[in-house]
């Protein structure tokens, strides 16, 4: 997953979506499955609301993430629903604990995993512009996204060094592995960012006209029937406090 | 046209200035080589121009550089982005973007140029530099003579006036010079004014009209290029530079006499369903330099890394002294001297970090092969803060004292003035007879020096094993 960050390859991915929408089906996720706010109507929703993931994962031909998500969803939600009533005592709690939080995550972390292995850092500054951030949040964030490959493969390195001089679990310096990894990694990644810095700024980086961005996004059909659905939640939501 | 009017650098931590008083005028379209030893000044004159300094690199300047009527060190950074562009020397390190099409929208992007502007350069751009097969391409699965083409291209999509690399070649294989050198004579052709500092001399030869030396922060000489060519390979070497000729058919030294061999069988390994490597049997002389070449992407990282026991996958097995290693012991046995040693250094002190992983038997080796490596006044220090050539020998010393038979350097001369590079040649002969070594290399200077074998891969064979 690490290295698949905001690194969609452009070409095969399925249904494309703004990444707009992506964020909003995030946020959504976040609160009415996460939060479990919006009442009881909602509530009752949430296990169809936790398709979505599904459906977008299976789309981009996610196969692996996506079936591994349902499996484990339905599990931890029928031992919450079925398993949860029928036992007592510790058991019960420690049942409940396990499964409740996983089926209460899951379903946001896979919409997250969803956002960021089929968007590319261009197509999210794109829609960080439209969305009116400012540069100074923009840049900081996209040189962020550009530096996770940079920052696995660099480790990826250290690792090899450290498997060559015998430092791995079991081995005698285990002790070391965290303290090994941290001061070359440090050093590397401080090299590599002022190097990407000075090349950046000699392309003209940080001048005061605004950039412009040739990334292609906007909402399409699809992009509303997905916000379209995600927005029942909050009209129930309304609904319920009117009274209706 | 470039003036760089009586200019002094000094870096804000530095004891000495970098460059002292310098003055050159570089006229309209014409092509300049800067040469000279590791901190000599060219990367600060390249850095000058760029604006870099003093903007970015902070320290003490007086003087001033002027480029096409705009002062370069009093103008800000994104103003003198537009007049000149700038190519660095690591294709790890220069990309903004992620993909490919944005990187070469990057620079005109930061211009607030519009879309469609932006579009059709991109096109030109990539038609101009036959380079449409790379577009839409995740930058890291690029080749670095590949990433050094789409870095050209992305400074090129600004059509500066002005071009300014710096060390360009350092990790490239020949055949990527080789198109590095057609880019550079495309921009030649429509008038740029380029400045190129580089080691790696040969291929500037039909390029560069100019050359002009730096020595300890001054200019050595200024002089046209048939002049330059007119030097002896000697007078060159005296300045510090590498060949401006290279031979034709890099032989290797010749005076090895070892009869002990080991053999690697199967070396055979895939990623996923493409095929990187495919040696069934391959003999080496034990105590043997053997120079690993090929272009990049030929296998020679795969080979490396299965020899070295990193594949978990991998099948294959060494023969040596009547052992069979597999990929588990062989992680015992070898040790590589990364291209980028930073990685390899864990410890506090070189004396800790020599230690660590050590052979316990050999504890009472620590101060005479420390010394043997030049590295027995730095015992307390910082492994961080030696030079590279001190970082490589640590590196060196630990895979003695952990008792590794065979030691693979990647790429020890890439970036390396002639001096350096010869002392590196000297580090490795010292090793021969006693360790087999291995050194992936595009670097014929240091071939012919050091080596006593040479094995070429090409789409994961073993096309050429001779000596």
């Amino acid at each position: 997953m690490g290295r698949s960050i905001l690194q969609a390859s452009v070409t095969d991915r399925g249904l494309v979506l703004d990444p707009r929408t992506k964020l909003f089906m995030l946020l959504n996720m976040a609160i009415f499955v996460l939060g479990s706010a919006g009442g009881e109507r909602v509530q009752a929703l949430t296990p169809l609301f936790c398709a979505m993931p599904a459906v977008l994962l299976f789309s981009a031909r996610k196969w692996k993430t996506a079936i591994t998500f349902v499996i484990l969803f339905i599990l931890s939600y029928s031992m919450y629903t079925i398993f949860g009533p029928m036992t007592t005592g510790a058991l019960h709690y420690i049942l409940l604990g396990c499964s409740g939080i996983l089926a209460r995550f899951l379903p946001s972390i896979m919409m997250g995993g969803y956002l960021v292995s089929t968007t590319t850092v261009s197509e999210f500054t794109a829609a960080m512009l439209k969305m009116k951030l400012s540069e100074k949040i923009i840049i900081p964030l996209s040189v962020m996204f550009r530096f996770f490959p940079t920052v696995f493969d660099e480790a990826a390195s250290i690792n090899a060094a450290m498997r060559m001089r015998g430092i791995h679990l079991g081995g005698r310096n285990a002790g070391g592995i965290l303290e090994y990894r941290m001061v070359p990694l440090m050093t590397c990644c401080v090299k590599i960012g002022e190097e990407l810095s000075a090349a950046a700024l000699t392309r003209g980086l940080g001048g005061e006209v605004r950039r412009t961005n040739i990334c292609n996004i906007g909402f399409k059909v699809q992009d509303i029937i997905f916000i379209m659905i995600s927005l029942v939640p909050y009209v129930l939501w309304i609904l319920d406090i009117v009274g209706i | 046209m470039i003036e760089i009017k009586n200019v002094s650098f000094r870096h804000e931590n530095a004891d000495e200035g970098s460059i002292h008083d310098i003055s050159l005028t570089i006229p309209d379209g014409q092509c300049v080589l800067l040469c000279g030893e590791s901190g000599s000044g060219k990367t600060t004159v390249t850095r000058l121009i760029n604006g870099l300094i003093p903007h970015y690199y902070e320290g003490e300047i007086q003087g001033e550089v002027i480029a096409n009527g705009l002062n370069v060190t009093s103008s800000e950074l994104y103003e003198t982005a537009k007049i000149v562009g700038s190519v660095f020397q690591n294709p790890r390190s220069q990309f903004f973007c992620v993909d490919t099409t944005s990187e070469l929208a990057f620079g005109c992007e930061n211009m607030g140029m519009p879309e469609a502007e932006i579009l059709s350069r991109i096109d030109r751009v990539t038609e101009e530099m036959n380079i449409s097969p790379l577009m839409g391409r995740n930058i890291f699965e690029l080749s670095g003579g590949e990433k050094q083409k789409i870095a050209c291209g992305s400074v090129s999509a600004l059509q500066p006036e002005i071009m300014v690399l710096d060390e360009p070649t350092s990790n490239l294989d020949l055949n990527a010079i080789e198109e590095l050198k057609e880019t550079v004579l495309k921009w030649k052709a429509s008038g740029k004014t380029i400045v190129i500092a580089e080691h790696r001399l040969y291929w500037l030869r039909e390029i560069c009209d100019r050359v002009i030396c730096t020595q300890n922060g001054r200019i050595a000489f200024d002089m046209t290029m048939t002049d330059f060519a007119a030097l002896t390979e000697e007078e060159r070497a005296a300045y510090g530079l590498r060949p401006l000729f290279n031979e034709k058919g890099v032989r290797p030294v010749g005076n090895f006499s070892g009869t002990k061999t080991m053999t690697l069988n199967n070396f055979n390994f895939s990623y996923d369903k493409d095929e990187a490597l495919n040696i069934p049997k391959l003999e080496i002389p034990i105590g043997s330099i053997v120079a690993v070449t090929g272009n990049n992407g030929a296998g020679k990282s795969t080979f490396s890394r299965c020899l070295c026991g990193l594949e978990k996958k991998f099948k294959g097995t060494v023969t040596m002294n009547g052992e069979t290693l597999k990929s588990k012991q062989l992680l015992k046995k070898c040790y590589m001297v990364m291209q980028d040693v930073n990685h390899q250094l864990f410890c506090e002190t070189v004396e800790e970090e020599v230690q660590l992983g050590m052979n316990d038997e050999n504890a009472g080796d620590v101060q005479k092969i420390l010394a043997e490596l030049d590295l027995d006044g730095f015992a307390e220090r910082h492994p961080m803060s030696l030079s590279g050539g001190q970082k490589q020998r640590t590196a060196i010393a630990s895979a003695m004292l952990a008792d590794k038979e065979i030691l693979l350097f990647d790429e020890p001369t890439s970036g390396l003035d002639f001096r350096h590079m010869e002392q590196t040649a000297e580090l490795l002969s010292s090793l021969k007879s006693k360790k087999t070594v291995f050194v992936v290399t595009h670097d014929p200077e240091l071939i012919s020096r050091c080596c006593t074998h040479i094995l070429r891969i090409e789409n994961g064979r073993a096309t050429e094993f001779y000596s």
